[in-house]
């Protein structure tokens, strides 16, 4: 759980974090001071994720990762240095992440997520998947719920990249609204004085509370309703491409590949359908325009995701500002990033 | 299937290999944008700035550590780039990119020209730099949460400059000097006095009470009175700010007593102003320093309070997770509000401090204003609260004043890294020559009613009348020709109104009158003058030119006498309120307040309508107006209405107008009204 706040915060802190703290205010600060977060990962979107959250400050971060350097991971991420080749990803992403911000814990593992026992996540505030099979996100993301842990999962596919994320089925978090003030019925002042006192600029925070489901809820949406079938003219289609992605990972064992562009497209082309079949929807739905868009993490497009993904744990952490609830795809081809809920009501 | 490179079809791939961009500015957005680059494929970049490292950067400018501080941006980005890319072919220059070097020659080196600045005249002069060198151009900012790219293509979309922006907001003399009713009035003040007693004097910062307000007559009679009288006193008391800090030794007490007591007395004269406001309320030094020296045996109370607090609240919040609340015994220091003892106190002390550093400094020395130099920060705190206290104005602390002051954007790492994404997008797009797929994208706080957090929009061709890339540009200038001199004409409206660098003015007399020469020294007799001196009337035109900009602008020249009070000129079609909603400037809010860059602009004296936003959520439990953190905007474009992402809507154009739906990616276009 979030630690003990520790309410001094040092002048090396304040300096540093001075331009966030600004933004999002102190006590945000020292709530990601206090939290400890699980990174599993290290392809762009990770790497992305890492630096943000790190330069946020939180109080540790531990970059799980059993993939080994190749020479596609040097072209992918910034964090890995050329000289690592072979190595394990997480560890040679060690250095540099940690030099990002001397004050934040971090800690390289080079475990499989899958190895990990039960108990390995409750040391964690929150936990941010990517690269993970779809069940595996499942069952780390009940497990976690159930522990109060929040959950994150993100990952980019050429131009297309999404976040989900499962805070819990009773988060509460403070928004920041502008302060109403009444005038006063006193005109003997003139209107000089009810001015002189009101600052335009003060806001007052106010209590919210929000509720998600789990991420196999979120996945396994009935399409067969009418309900749900009226709904899908205003659902980004970019929810079943991540089904085919998905899908496609779960029977390769790997994302499509440049070197197999060939085969690995018409492979997609087939998945589409069959996932669009299996939810009883039409192919058309997903037409192929973006077989060819797919295909490894494009740097530009794991910043904006990771962007996105990191604001949202930072938020999640500091219970501040409303949540994105709970997904969020970017098509990086059109400019779109979106959010929607999928789950049950 | 095409020929995959990574995620890039293979000719994209090749060209990122042989082609140069340059990206002007290594700070929040610079960083990022260099480490997409370079992962992206791009192999040839330059990279300007002439900024050195800061403390207050590494919260997001990741290229930088602790130990780069006080060096060059641009060139340690070069080398952290270098570190996880050594094929990349980089080069830095420590350099200001308005420096003549980078001519229009330069520019044309450059398939692509990104931006990642922070100020308004350095993108109005690679704007025009690009237009001369016809080289496409993505500018982009963020502030806070918020952020925004375009893509500007000479000829196909609008030029930087071609939707008037919001001026730098600017407050009344009289509001300033006499009435102040906001913090930030007292801000403003407060800066002007270090000016006038410590750094560059300037006629249009003063501080001591103006008899000539209007607002100050009972009659008309007694105003015009008040204005000859002033304009007599004017002189004597523009002379005597610094000479009469001066002849007191800079004694604090003496300057507290005149600053805070004196002349908040003359004020109480001009009863008129007090009819309808509350009048201020005098401090005494002896007074004060009675009361305070009673209250500070109180303060070992309080400091007991404090820390009881504090135990109770790490009681309170080691429970559970939640939701915070402020808790201001467990703040910064800087945080603190101080009580006015306190400081009268900070008041003495950053006199005192700052006086010395004059003297060090030797005769006739400047201090120049930064919030970064605590005794300067110091002693704007103390004064502009003292101020506050006087008008019932509850206090800031030093945290919030230096926000003010010094003009302080808040800025994250994530909402850089989603623009810096975006800008390669957009640039990829260019080098494939899909540039009709290029979009204006917003980056919202939260999703607007269509689900979108991110907002793509169909870029706007070129404005007909725009100023800077219309064929033969040309404005009408409202002036006084008898009282605005030659080098107003060339500071307060070639310079910053319409962002020339280094301007040659010509009259249009038949003769070619030079009247300002870009050369130095050339025409610097000319600049005390007048312009009716040289024959300028009403309808006289002149021609100016910027070389460097490859720019000439034809300013008709429209005499007028009835000018609003301290405002110098007007720029013809474009009153404050045909302007867009103002949102203000990211990098300059309240750019008047940062006593350098000399915004205490008479130009205009509008207020900027607050809290304007078409830019934000329309989600109906939210109100009106974005959160304060979130109420600054990018790059001062029009945003326009998030659900018409399609719609080219303006202040030009009707929503509903049909042509305007171009064929783009939204076939579920809601059309409001």
């Amino acid at each position: 759980m979030i630690e003990k706040e520790d309410p001094i915060i040092s002048e090396e802190e304040a300096a540093q974090y001075d331009r966030q703290i600004r933004l999002w205010g102190l006590d945000a600060q020292k709530r990601l001071r206090g939290s400890r977060v699980l990174l599993a990962g290290l392809g762009g979107l990770g790497a992305e994720v890492a630096k943000n959250l790190i330069l946020a400050g939180v109080k540790g971060l531990t970059l799980l990762d059993h993939e080994q350097v190749t020479e596609e991971s040097c072209r992918a991420q910034f964090l890995v240095p050329v000289s690592a080749r072979g190595q394990n990803r997480a560890q040679a992403s060690l250095e540099r992440a940690q030099n990002l911000n001397p004050m934040v814990e971090v800690h390289a593992d080079p475990g499989r997520v899958e190895d990990k026992p039960d108990d390995f996540f409750l040391q964690f505030d929150a936990v941010c998947l990517t690269g993970c099979s779809r069940d595996l996100m499942v069952r780390v993301d009940q497990l976690c719920s159930q522990h109060r842990i929040k959950v994150f999962c993100g990952d980019v596919y050429g131009y297309y990249g999404y976040m989900f994320c499962n805070l819990g089925q009773e988060y509460s978090y403070v928004e920041e609204k502008p302060k109403v003030v009444k005038p006063s019925g006193d005109s003997s002042d003139g209107s000089g004085a009810k001015k002189a006192k009101v600052d335009p600029n003060e806001t007052t925070m106010v209590k919210k509370t929000a509720s998600f489901c789990t991420l196999k809820e979120a996945l396994e949406v009935d399409w067969t309703t009418e309900k749900a079938k009226a709904a899908l003219k205003k659902t980004p289609v970019d929810y079943f491409l991540l089904h085919v992605l998905l899908k496609f990972r779960t029977d390769k064992g790997r994302d499509p590949d440049p070197q197999s562009s060939e085969e690995d497209g018409e492979l997609l082309r087939q998945i589409r359908s069959d996932v669009l079949d299996a939810l009883g929807l039409s192919a058309s739905l997903l037409n192929d325009d973006f077989i060819s868009y797919c295909f490894s993490e494009m740097s530009p497009v794991c910043a904006v995701v990771g962007g996105v993904l990191g604001q949202e744990v930072v938020k999640a952490l500091s219970q501040r500002d409303v949540p994105h609830r709970n997904f969020f795809f970017f098509d990086g081809r059109k400019g779109n990033g979106m959010v929607d809920y999928f789950g049950p009501n | 299937m095409v020929q995959l490179v990574g995620s890039l079809r293979k000719e994209l791939a090749d060209s990122l290999y042989t082609c140069k961009v340059l990206v002007v500015g290594a700070g929040g957005i610079g960083c990022e944008l260099l480490k997409n680059l370079v992962l992206t494929g791009f192999k040839n970049i330059e990279v300007i700035d002439l900024d050195t490292i800061d403390v207050s950067n590494l919260n997001r400018q990741f290229l930088f550590q602790k130990k780069h501080v006080g060096k060059s941006k641009a060139q340690v980005a070069k080398e952290s780039v270098l570190q996880f890319c050594p094929s990349a072919n980089i080069t830095a220059y420590h350099d200001s990119i308005m420096n003549p070097d980078y001519n229009v020659e330069f520019f044309r080196k450059f398939m692509l020209v990104m931006n990642a600045l922070d100020n308004r005249a350095a993108r109005n002069h690679v704007n025009r730099m690009c237009l001369a060198a016809d080289v496409p151009l993505i500018e982009s900012g963020t502030a806070g949460y918020l952020g925004q790219v375009t893509v500007i293509k000479k000829g196909l979309t609008e030029c930087y400059e071609c939707q008037p922006k919001p001026a730098q907001k600017t407050f009344p003399g009289c509001t300033i000097r006499n009435t102040p009713s906001e913090p930030i009035h007292c801000i403003v003040w407060a800066k002007y006095l270090f000016n006038q007693l410590f750094g560059e004097e300037d006629a249009d910062q003063e501080v001591s009470p103006d008899t000539a307000d209007p607002e100050a007559a009972w009659n008309p009679e007694e105003a015009t009175a008040r204005a000859s009288a002033s304009e007599k006193d004017g002189d004597v008391k523009r002379v005597s700010t610094k000479e009469w800090a001066r002849s007191t030794g800079y004694d604090p007490i003496k300057l507290f007593n005149k600053l805070f007591k004196d002349d908040i007395m003359y004020l109480l004269t001009m009863d008129k102003l007090w009819k309808k406001r509350k009048a201020p309320t005098p401090l005494d030094w002896t007074q004060l320093e009675n009361k305070g020296e009673n209250e500070g045996k109180g303060n070992v109370f309080l400091l007991f309070i404090s820390f009881m607090n504090i135990i109770s609240l790490l009681i309170l919040n080691c429970s559970s997770a939640s939701p915070q609340e402020e808790s201001p015994a467990s703040g910064l220091k800087d945080q603190q509000v101080l009580g006015v003892w306190g400081c009268c106190q900070l008041f003495k002390h950053s006199v005192e401090t700052l006086r010395s550093e004059l003297r060090e400094k030797g005769d006739n020395a400047e201090l120049v204003w930064d919030k970064d130099d605590p005794a300067a920060m110091d002693f704007v705190t103390s004064a502009a609260n003292l101020r506050m206290h006087i008008f019932s104005m509850n206090m800031k602390s030093r945290f919030d004043v230096k926000s003010m002051a010094g003009n302080i954007i808040p800025a994250i790492a994530t909402t850089n890294a989603v623009i810096a994404g975006l800008i390669v997008l957009e640039g990829l797009k260019i080098l494939s020559g899909e540039l009709e797929s290029c979009r204006t994208i917003f980056l919202n706080k939260c999703p607007n009613v269509r689900k979108k957090l991110l907002v793509p929009c169909v870029l706007d061709p070129p404005s007909k009348n725009c100023y800077v890339c219309a064929s033969k540009p040309e404005v009408t200038v409202k002036l006084n020709v008898q009282k605005t001199t030659v080098l107003s004409l060339q500071d307060r409206i070639l310079k910053e109104r319409f962002g020339m660098v280094a301007p040659d003015v010509q009259i249009e007399d038949g003769k070619g009158t030079i009247l300002i020469s870009s050369e130095e020294g050339e025409t610097e007799a000319n600049n005390s003058k007048y312009l009716s001196d040289f024959g300028i009337r009403n309808g006289s035109r002149l021609q100016s030119d910027d070389f460097l900009q490859d720019y000439t602008l034809l300013i008709n020249v429209l005499h007028t006498e009835e000018l609003e009070r301290d405002v110098e000129f007007e720029v013809v079609g474009e009153a404050p309120d045909k302007a867009p909603p103002p949102q203000s400037n990211p990098e300059e809010v309240n750019s008047i307040t940062n006593g350098n860059k000399d915004s205490a602009q008479p130009s205009t004296s509008s207020k900027a309508p607050a809290d304007e936003d078409d830019l934000m959520i329309v989600d109906s439990d939210e109100e009106e107006g974005a959160p304060s953190s979130s109420a600054t905007v990018t790059s001062g474009t029009k945003r326009k209405h998030s659900d018409l992402d399609s719609d080219k809507s303006s202040t030009k154009r009707p929503r509903t107008d049909p042509s305007a739906a171009a064929g783009d990616e939204d076939d579920d276009i809601i059309a409001l009204d």
